[in-house]
């Protein structure tokens, strides 16, 4: 559930992962300017919601994904920038005997452009598609890598200058998401059983409000995010999550960057405060950034 | 940014639509009306007429031209779009969707109990059923069981049915008066007593004794499926009272033989370190232990005491498979080898035939697996209700008796499974001893009895079961001997149901 959960949302659907430029910043690379970087994630937990019920699991332990991701951001224009990245994603659990699984997982593209801008505030829009990369098993659920959904996500974000050098940004995304083939040929969906291997992936809104500092390319920022899925069943009782689970969660966290020159660093984290059908996660990433001209 | 923007698009294209692409099975006109299955032999009925039933009123008679009046005046000009896609959903055939139904319901009820917070895993209340844990815990043996008195009680009552059809022959409304526009296919089959009602009370018997939280649902399904046909001007009330009269007698029948066929204590835990010390003795250096955190007690560890459907105890015990590889010998050592391997290089081909046929929990099980193929078969066969029922007590009934069968086989050796060797999963691991695979067992024993119904597709439903088998080796739950050795048990078992099928005067 959880780890993946993590994942889509946070690596792939609102492109949360640190790094320089991202899909629900207000950070434009310059025209023909570009920066790569390699972030490393660990998002862990040990504790769910199985639907609202909080617990533990025995069986499970401590179950902990890890990602390896490759981005590239690059200004097309000064306002309009695209942004890619690869994730190659390890899961494992710390106790009982489910196999952990690895691969890459999911791979997505944003087109993010500058809007309208007046005292201070300024409107931007970013569409991003994501695709699996790579034929991961999407139905072994907390262990498999990712969802296995294709989804397109319209994000429309505010940003304000505050003060000197101090920022607040606001954004809320629409994700549609495409039915999953599953392994297998059935599977209950609510009370009901459903005699197909297709499974409908229920569309989600995340939201997030964002302050920071940010001087050059130096940053400092606080965050408050939120995603649910616009309908889905809940995880039965002691039974496995499901593509179909409607999963809701609030996070909290910072992120920051240090960009002296054209090597940089960056690092976030994110804690689960609140959820249903998720686990409660700590994500944790590092990221090596690289400045060049293309 | 061409390339971009379509993608784009593509994927706005591909994402939007929610509609699931679900196979919907029709209303047909059987390939034969079996007018002579009231002779056919029935597994607990003594005789297709042990049930009587209320003689018909002729279609002369003042009552029954009230019927058809009302029905006409009452029923079929108020049928609202609603009730007609009810027609259209029930009318692809009673017995097929009361399978679907006992399935759903054990999908819905397949979930081993949560520990609670002494660690201690509660036992579920058949007279608290709703409570957590809810009850029953529909796990593969139980699932055998329910859907085999579900097939079996349908047949029973069909074949009674069939027998008072041609008894009586009285008509259907539509041949009675033909101002009547039926909504379903017709045909020359007697109307009087209503198959569909008659499949209907008989599966609304015996799902709810074996789910007995679900008292509203199945009496919501009973309704429906008996309403529709009025709606369709298929059947009058009379027809109707009679079907749900003889398949509520028939099913309580059933019910006897299933409430004295020990089920009642499969789960007796006191019987385990017996069985423990008799593995030792057999040679079992490292008998069957939990895997679960905390430690779960072995599910229905006297299971293989239940009184089987197909045979007697003595020809069980005579068909039990023989001791596996024991810990330490090259054969063992090699069953082991090839799991490693797996471990450590899982292909996706693999990964995939482990899950499709994982069948876990929140699933159907592999006997629901098998009897949703048996429907579909008999469905593409154009089956009439009876000859579906017969079809589906059949293998229902060698699947009860694999399960019987598998589970007396797994407690008398109590053998390891690999988890105990340091390997993982990536199907989940079931909460009982290793040897034979129940896998292989139920998909064998069901794949037999398919093939001698439709010898066509007897190598197609070999392979599904050796795939079956497979998976519970790709899924790294069972030693290769735990399959080859369950897969020879369960064809031994399905030849059972296949020899008394070929004297039950259908053929």
């Amino acid at each position: 559930m959880k780890n993946i959960f993590i994942l889509l949302c946070f690596v792939l659907f609102t492109g949360q992962l640190a790094f320089a430029q991202m899909p629900h910043d207000a950070i434009y690379m310059n025209k023909k300017l570009a920066c790569g970087a390699f972030v490393y994630g660990n998002s862990s937990w040990t504790h769910y919601w199985e639907n609202r019920l909080y617990r533990d699991n025995p069986n499970i332990g401590q179950l902990s994904t890890e990602s390896m991701t490759a981005m590239i951001a690059y200004g097309i224009t000064k306002k309009l920038n695209v942004i890619a990245m690869v994730p190659f994603v390890r899961t494992n659990a710390s106790q009982g005997n489910l196999m952990g699984q690895k691969g890459f997982q999911d791979a997505s593209i944003w087109l993010k452009a500058k809007g309208y801008s007046s005292h201070g505030l300024t409107l931007h829009g970013v569409l991003g598609v994501v695709s699996p990369i790579s034929d991961y098993v999407p139905d072994f659920m907390p262990m498999s890598i990712g969802i296995g959904s294709k989804s397109f996500v319209a994000r429309g974000m505010l940003s304000y200058d505050l003060a000197k050098n101090v920022y607040m940004n606001s954004s809320i995304a629409y994700q549609m998401r495409s039915h999953v083939t599953a392994d297998r040929d059935a599977y209950l969906s609510g009370d009901r059983m459903y005699q197909t291997s297709q499974v409908a992936v229920p569309d989600a809104f995340d939201a997030a409000v964002r302050v920071g500092y940010l001087k050059k390319d130096n940053q400092l920022e606080l965050f408050a995010e939120h995603f649910s899925c616009v309908g889905g069943d809940h995880i039965r009782r002691n039974d496995m999550p499901f593509m179909t689970n409607d999963m809701t969660m609030t996070s909290l966290g910072m992120y920051g960057k240090y960009q002296p020159k054209k090597i940089g660093i960056n690092a976030r984290a994110a804690y689960v405060v609140s959820g249903e059908n998720v686990g409660q996660s700590l994500s944790l990433s590092i990221g090596l950034l690289y400045q060049f001209k293309l | 940014m061409k390339f971009i923007y379509t993608i784009i698009l593509l994927s706005i294209l591909t994402a939007c639509s929610k509609d699931l692409d679900i196979a919907v099975d029709q209303p047909y006109t059987p390939a034969s009306l079996d007018l002579g299955a009231g002779s056919w032999k029935t597994f607990i009925l003594a005789s297709a007429d042990e049930i009587p039933l209320v003689v018909p009123r002729l279609i002369t008679d003042a009552s029954y031209l009230n019927e058809i009046d009302s029905l006409k005046k009452n029923v079929i000009p108020k049928v609202t779009n609603i009730q007609k896609e009810a027609i259209q959903y029930w009318g692809a055939g009673a017995v097929l969707r009361w399978n679907e139904i006992g399935r759903e319901l054990a999908a819905r009820y397949n979930q081993a109990p949560a520990a609670n917070a002494a660690g201690i895993y509660p036992v579920p209340n058949a007279a608290d059923p709703l409570a957590d844990p809810r009850y029953p815990f529909a796990n593969p043996p139980y699932t055998a069981r329910a859907l085999a008195y579900l097939s079996i009680a349908q047949y029973d009552a069909l074949v009674s049915a069939w027998k008072y059809k041609l008894q009586y022959k009285r008509k259907a409304p539509y041949v009675v008066d033909a101002t009547i526009k039926p909504l379903l296919p017709v045909s020359d089959l007697p109307a009087y007593p209503s198959e569909d009602a008659v499949v209907a009370q008989a599966s609304f018997t015996i799902l709810l004794a074996m789910f007995p939280g679900e008292g509203p649902f199945l009496t919501q399904k009973l309704n429906e499926a008996k309403n529709i046909r009025l709606w369709a001007g298929m059947n009058v009330g009379s027809d109707i009272r009679a079907g749900a009269d003889l398949g509520g007698a028939v099913a309580a029948k059933v019910m006897v033989r299933a409430k004295s066929d020990g089920m009642s204590a499969s789960n007796n835990q006191a019987i385990v370190p017996d069985l423990i010390a008799h593995a030792k003795s057999l040679g079992f250096i490292t008998p069957w232990v939990s895997q679960e955190i905390p430690m779960r007690p072995p599910m229905l560890p006297n299971y293989g005491q239940v009184k089987p459907i197909n045979m007697d105890r003595a020809a069980l015990i005579s068909i039990r498979p023989g001791i596996p590889y024991l810990e330490g010998s090259v054969e063992f050592k090699k069953d082991l080898a090839e799991l490693e391997a797996i471990n450590k290089n899982q292909t996706r081909a693999q990964a995939a035939t482990a899950n499709y046929w994982a069948d876990g929990p929140g699933s159907y099980t592999p006997p629901g697996h098998w009897h949703r193929y048996a429907c579909k078969s008999g469905l593409e066969a154009k089956y009439s209700e009876v000859r579906m029922a017969r079809m589906l007590a059949y293998v229902g009934s060698a699947l009860m008796d694999a399960g019987i069968a598998c589970w007396e086989t797994k407690y008398f050796y109590f053998s390891p499974r690999p988890q105990q060797f340091n390997l993982k999963t990536s199907v989940g691991l079931p909460n009982f001893p290793s040897y034979t695979s129940g896998h292989s067992t139920f998909s064998f024993a069901a794949a037999t009895v398919l093939g001698s119904f439709f010898p066509e597709k007897l190598s197609l439903f070999n392979s599904y079961a050796q795939e079956a088998s497979d998976s519970r080796v790709f899924g790294m739950i069972h030693f290769r001997v735990d399959c080859t050795m369950g897969a020879k048990h369960g064809k031994e078992i399905g030849t059972f149901a296949v020899k008394r099928s070929q004297v039950d005067g259908a053929q």
